[in-house]
């Protein structure tokens, strides 16, 4: 005899079976252009990636203060550790920046998550789960670093090279678009920028030989406006750097994986760029392998690079430049600073990329050297085959992804150090599709390390320096407050005297930092936010910290 | 040590429940593809089938990304569920025994997935399987460069 099924009906959404509302105040329909062109203007929020178009990461909001920073207590705790198999198991990290708008926070996870949180309670109010593939290709864990909001919506990038534009009271997805090709290695992990009625995106993937961009997008309808390929086509301008003959150029990588900053009135997207690919096999590539590890600067309307500037001239060290380009002004000149991997400071002037002066920012540099003018003189890389080669910083650099501030009134930049050697072997290989193409094994050293929050001026002189046992792989915040925000490999988040390094206030995370704090105020009373949970390329930053155990909250501090 | 012509003599011996392994080792078990409908839409039964605490099949191959509608069954006389990937949000079903219910998912290609019973330790002990997405990204977000070899 036949029983029928009991019908168990239609699958429903996961948050359906949640607290959750599922709905959040309609904060981002007047968030426009002419607001983020203002964005500092309006502390009391977080509305662009680094707070600002500038990079600094200054905020004006000063109730949290010297005097008061020690009475700082926990507001809220936003917990969401992984559910289910996912990409890269064992290494995501919680490495986003929280935008926060008129009372309610948006924040991107690792494996495709966004969440809508209620800025003084904590309480979710709506997520959103993109499926991201188990096998996605991730050169260095499975993160996000931040979304952007305009118009309504919400936009974030997704590890299998996707970019969402979601309804922002809902978290309803409006549109998406591939904007990658992950066959070919490619994946992303940037904050999209808003610029004008356009969305500015890169990618990543340059541990796998792809071919790197940067992309502009309708914010509307995310119709692709233009691409801008950051290694030359043969005959292009730059392709002179590359070998006349044969395929390297189409392997260059050169991606730009972390957001840029912007200059109104020059027009210009200053956009970082990563390491030449295969990373520390430079005999397939001879030559300066433009526009890797290179500032270029981009006019935001057409894509078209109208000046570029190399910090490491055929890299064979993995020196990525696709850190933060800080903009400020001098002397009545228009200044962009930027601490690179290879452990120099560069001041360039930011109209036509003229260098200004170099500074190194780290005590160990063996690598080679540059001259305070820019003369730039390797001496030790990986050159033959099979034979170690120990160099200083080692590839995950002098200060990683993780961004400075800058606070205008001392004319002090906070730096999160890394001080860290390794030893990379060259091993050459054939190139193929979507593995990885390093050239090289390479070990980053587990012990003798160190690391610093340090201060300098604008004219690259160190004027403190908080001192850790570990290199330091967090993002800075400064606010007028005359406060430092840091957080540390080992858990602690710190508050340091903006002028002096003291320490003056400290709470223990549970987990390390990897990620950007932001803060805001919600009717008259300020915030302090930080996504804590320890992942992402440890193995490549801090070795000797990679067993230290996981975790994955927002924790969000008061008076 | 066993070579590759063992493999289905050894997958017998340590398929099933409370053999050599306490439950089912992932994906050790059936491979089916889906069926397309004209308009692109996929089609696919995953079931339970009673003691096996395993998804028949254990890899379900979809051609393309796109939406699928999922047929699943618990011939099980236990109560499981089934918490599957989709664009937006997981989709969840809870499976009493001898049931069977619908979800549409909405997936990316080319990759694959992770799907299981989120019931106690349902997911070790086998009920824990896979959709594989096939194809190519769309043409226009392919490197503008000359075709690469693969491995």
């Amino acid at each position: 005899m036949t029983i029928e099924y009991v019908d168990a009906g239609e699958a429903i959404n996961h948050s359906q079976l949640s607290s959750m509302p599922h709905v959040a105040p309609d904060v981002t329909r007047g968030v426009n252009y002419d607001r983020i062109l203002q964005a500092r203007s309006e502390s009391h929020n977080w509305i662009t990636y680094y707070g600002d178009y500038d990079g600094k990461r200054h905020s004006l909001l000063d109730q949290i203060n010297v005097e008061n920073v020690k009475d700082l207590k926990v507001a809220w705790i936003h917990q969401s550790s992984a559910t289910g198999m996912m990409a890269s198991t064992s290494t995501y990290a919680f490495e986003a920046c929280p935008l926060v708008v008129d009372g309610v926070m948006f924040v991107t996870g690792w494996d495709g998550l966004l969440w809508a949180l209620d800025a003084v309670t904590g309480e979710q109010l709506w997520r959103y789960k993109h499926a991201v593939p188990f096998d996605v290709t991730l050169c260095c864990a499975n993160v996000n670093r931040g979304c952007a909001v305009a118009n309504g919506k919400v936009y974030m990038v997704t590890q299998n090279a996707q970019l969402l534009a979601l309804d922002a009271t809902t978290g309803e997805k409006v549109w998406q678009k591939t904007i990658g090709d992950v066959r070919a290695g490619e994946s992303a992990s940037l904050a999209p920028l808003v610029v004008k009625d356009t969305l500015i995106t890169g990618s990543a993937g340059g541990e796998f030989g792809v071919r790197g961009h940067i992309d502009c997008w309708d914010l509307e309808t995310g119709e692709q406006r233009w691409r801008t390929y950051t290694v030359p086509k043969p005959g292009e301008p730059g392709s002179e750097t590359w070998p006349a003959e044969g395929e390297a150029w189409q392997r260059g990588g050169a991606n730009h994986w972390v957001t840029g900053t912007f200059d109104p009135e020059l027009n210009l997207y200053y956009a970082g760029t990563g390491n030449p690919a295969p990373d520390f096999d430079g005999e397939v590539r001879p030559g300066d392998n433009l526009y890797s590890d290179s500032v270029v600067a981009l006019d935001v309307d057409t894509g078209e690079i109208k000046w570029h500037y190399q910090f490491t001239p055929h890299d064979l060290w993995d020196y990525d430049s696709t850190m933060e380009m800080t903009l400020f002004e001098r002397d009545g000149k228009k200044l962009l600073a930027h601490f690179d991997k290879n452990g120099y400071m560069f001041v360039l002037d930011r109209t036509n990329g003229e260098l200004q002066h170099v500074t190194p920012f780290v005590d160990r540099i063996d690598w080679g050297a540059i001259t305070r003018d820019g003369k730039f003189m390797p001496r030790k890389y990986p050159d033959k085959e099979g034979e170690p080669c120990h160099f200083f910083p080692g590839p995950a650099g002098a200060k990683e992804w993780t961004h400075a501030s800058y606070n205008p009134e001392h004319d002090l930049f906070y730096v999160p150090v890394a001080d860290v050697g390794a030893t990379a072997t060259r091993r050459r290989r054939e190139f193929k599709e979507g593995m990885p193409y390093w050239g090289a094994a390479v070990e980053v050293d587990v012990d003798n390390m160190a690391g610093s929050v340090s201060a300098f001026d604008s004219h690259g002189e160190e004027k403190w320096r908080y001192r850790l046992n570990v290199p330091m792989a967090a993002s800075t915040l400064s606010t007028a407050g005359n406060l430092v925000f840091a957080g540390t490999p080992t858990g602690e988040f710190v508050a340091l005297h903006a002028e002096t390094g003291e320490e003056l206030w400290k709470f223990q995370c549970g987990s390390g930092h990897h990620s950007s704090p932001s803060t805001y105020t919600v009717d008259g009373k300020q915030y302090i936010t930080v996504p804590v949970g320890w992942g992402g390329w440890l193995e490549g930053i801090v070795p000797g910290m990679s067993g230290q155990g996981k975790g994955a909250s927002l924790i969000t501090f008061s008076l | 040590m066993t070579i590759a012509e063992d493999r289905e003599a050894l997958l017998a011996e340590i398929g099933g429940q409370n053999k050599a392994t306490i439950g089912a080792v992932l994906g050790s078990g059936s491979i089916a593809k889906a069926t397309e409908r004209a308009d692109g839409t996929m089609e696919a039964t995953i079931r339970i089938a009673e003691d096996a605490l395993a998804w028949e099949p254990s890899v379900l191959v979809l051609p393309h990304a796109g939406t699928v509608e999922l047929t699943i069954i618990n011939d099980d006389k236990n109560t499981h569920a089934c918490l599957l990937p989709s664009n937006g949000d997981r989709k969840f079903i809870g499976l009493l025994n001898h049931s069977k219910g619908r979800a549409t998912l909405e997936l990316d290609g080319p990759g694959y997935y992770w799907y299981g019973s989120p019931a106690g330790n349902d997911e070790g002990r086998g009920l824990t399987a896979a959709i594989v997405v096939g194809g190519e990204v769309p043409p226009e977000a392919k490197l503008d460069r000359p075709a690469q070899p693969r491995p």
